[in-house]
């Protein structure tokens, strides 16, 4: 029922969208023999209704499955050998973003002979989806010249991204942007889940950063949305709300503890508290649903 | 055949008034990237919207319990013309540069993990509209 609501007013909210750039297609074709006056508010940014929204990098998850003692696991990356087969745009998108979180997870695990295959794989698919210009030679160079120091290597990769999301919104493709965001991040959770109940020494950190999630993928779908009826979109989209509604199940109790700030360091701690607990049965289906959203992704 | 003149012109200053704005944002983005320091990672996105004078952009963001967060805010060439406030979902005031000079970045320790709204505005007075920015940068 609550899948069913969700994903009403989500398609209500696609149709909306799509029924306004209909619109906005015949408007122009009607107004051929009119002059208009520049709308100075047009823009092309990825916005939906006034609000923007930030996804988290894929590099925290990765930092987080360090820190809480996960050993490195290769079986969890994509092959760098399976590029060829991503032959649509929304395909290659999506595994730019996927093979952008493998390639932070193995900086951060420094293994560095892994690092050059998929900085390659992800040179390629930025290529195909017309972003060469931020993994050109330059970058590869910086790389292969700092394969020692980890922090230069995510700055670089971090970096690298960001143009080239500054380049797709400049460029009217909002689209490309939001996939290549929602690989990286399908990517990070199925780390994280996969990592859960294994050789880690602290699982519930795991099972909270899973539960955090729940606003950041309601954010994904929103993000989605407009492109939802795009070709091979449809399935992907609808297996997130899928998930979405399973996020829901999820109990998250805020209290709001006033924020302390030191003037002199220009820094704010922010003290309120979220308390997340997620069923052990929910989890494992969650893991499950996780597990096949990556697989439309890489298969 | 005026009027088709006057299409081909209109639509050559449409273009060129987007990409103007557009290259106004790379700008502004240049500038404030300077403001995440090597010592911050950048969240690999860059966020944006063209205001007027008096409107709010809006970004929702989820920020994670034990890590550090520089935002860097900026609008024109120099810093302090973009006013952010940050709220929580119950929109208690978290944190606002006003309160700060207008200062155009500011680092966050996040002890448990928030779902919170960025607001920003240009600042009164000075631009009539403009491009905000926002970058989000984290350290461990």
């Amino acid at each position: 029922m609550i899948l069913n609501l969700k994903r009403t007013s989500y398609l209500l909210s696609a149709i909306v969208l799509g029924g306004m750039l209909a619109l906005s297609s015949c408007k122009e074709k009607a107004d051929e023999e009119e002059v208009e006056p520049l709308d100075s508010n047009k823009t092309n940014i990825v916005n939906i209704n006034g609000t923007l929204f930030s996804i988290p990098s894929p590099i925290q998850t990765a930092m987080l499955l360090k820190q809480v003692g996960a050993p490195y696991n290769k079986a969890l990356l994509n092959g760098p050998g399976k590029i060829a087969g991503y032959s649509t745009e929304a395909k290659r998108a999506l595994n730019l973003g996927a093979y952008g979180a493998d390639l932070g997870y193995i900086i951060l695990y420094q293994q560095t002979q892994e690092a050059i295959g998929y900085l390659g794989a992800v040179k390629k698919l930025s290529e195909d989806v017309g972003i060469s210009g931020a993994f050109d030679a330059k970058l590869l160079d910086r790389f292969k010249q700092n394969m020692a120091n980890k922090d230069s290597l995510l700055v670089f990769t971090s970096e690298a991204f960001r143009s080239s999301d500054a380049y797709l919104k400049n460029n009217d493709r909002g689209k490309v942007s939001a996939l290549i965001i929602a690989g990286g991040w399908v990517e990070s959770l199925y780390f994280t889940s996969e990592m859960f109940n294994g050789k880690v020494a602290d699982n519930t950190k795991l099972l909270e950063r899973i539960g955090e999630q729940k606003t950041t993928l309601d954010n994904l779908i929103k993000l989605l949305t407009p492109y939802y009826q795009e070709e091979g979109l449809t399935e992907f989209v609808d297996a997130l709300l899928d998930l979405a509604s399973e996020f829901d199940k999820i109990e998250v109790n805020y209290v709001f503890v006033k924020p302390t700030t030191d003037e002199a360091n220009k820094i704010t701690t922010i003290n309120s508290t979220t308390e997340v607990k997620v069923a052990p049965e929910l989890m494992k289906t969650i893991q499950e649903k996780v597990k096949n959203i990556r697989g439309l992704i890489i298969n | 055949m005026n009027k088709k003149l006057a299409l081909i012109i209109l639509s050559i200053v449409l273009s060129l008034s987007t990409k103007m704005s557009f290259a106004q944002c790379d700008t502004v983005a240049n500038v404030c990237y300077k403001n995440i320091t090597a010592k911050y990672i950048s969240d690999g996105q860059q966020y944006r919207a063209l205001l007027l004078k008096g409107e709010n952009a809006e970004f929702n963001a989820t920020l994670f319990g034990g890590t550090q967060y520089r935002m860097a805010a900026c609008s024109g060439m120099t810093d302090g013309q973009l006013v952010f406030s940050i709220y929580d979902k119950q929109h208690n005031l978290l944190f606002t540069n006003t309160e700060h000079k207008n200062a155009p970045y500011w680092d966050f320790k996040v002890k448990n993990t928030i779902d919170c709204t960025i607001e920003a505005k240009l600042l009164n007075g000075n631009l009539e509209s403009g491009c905000a920015v926002l970058l989000i940068g984290f350290k461990q």
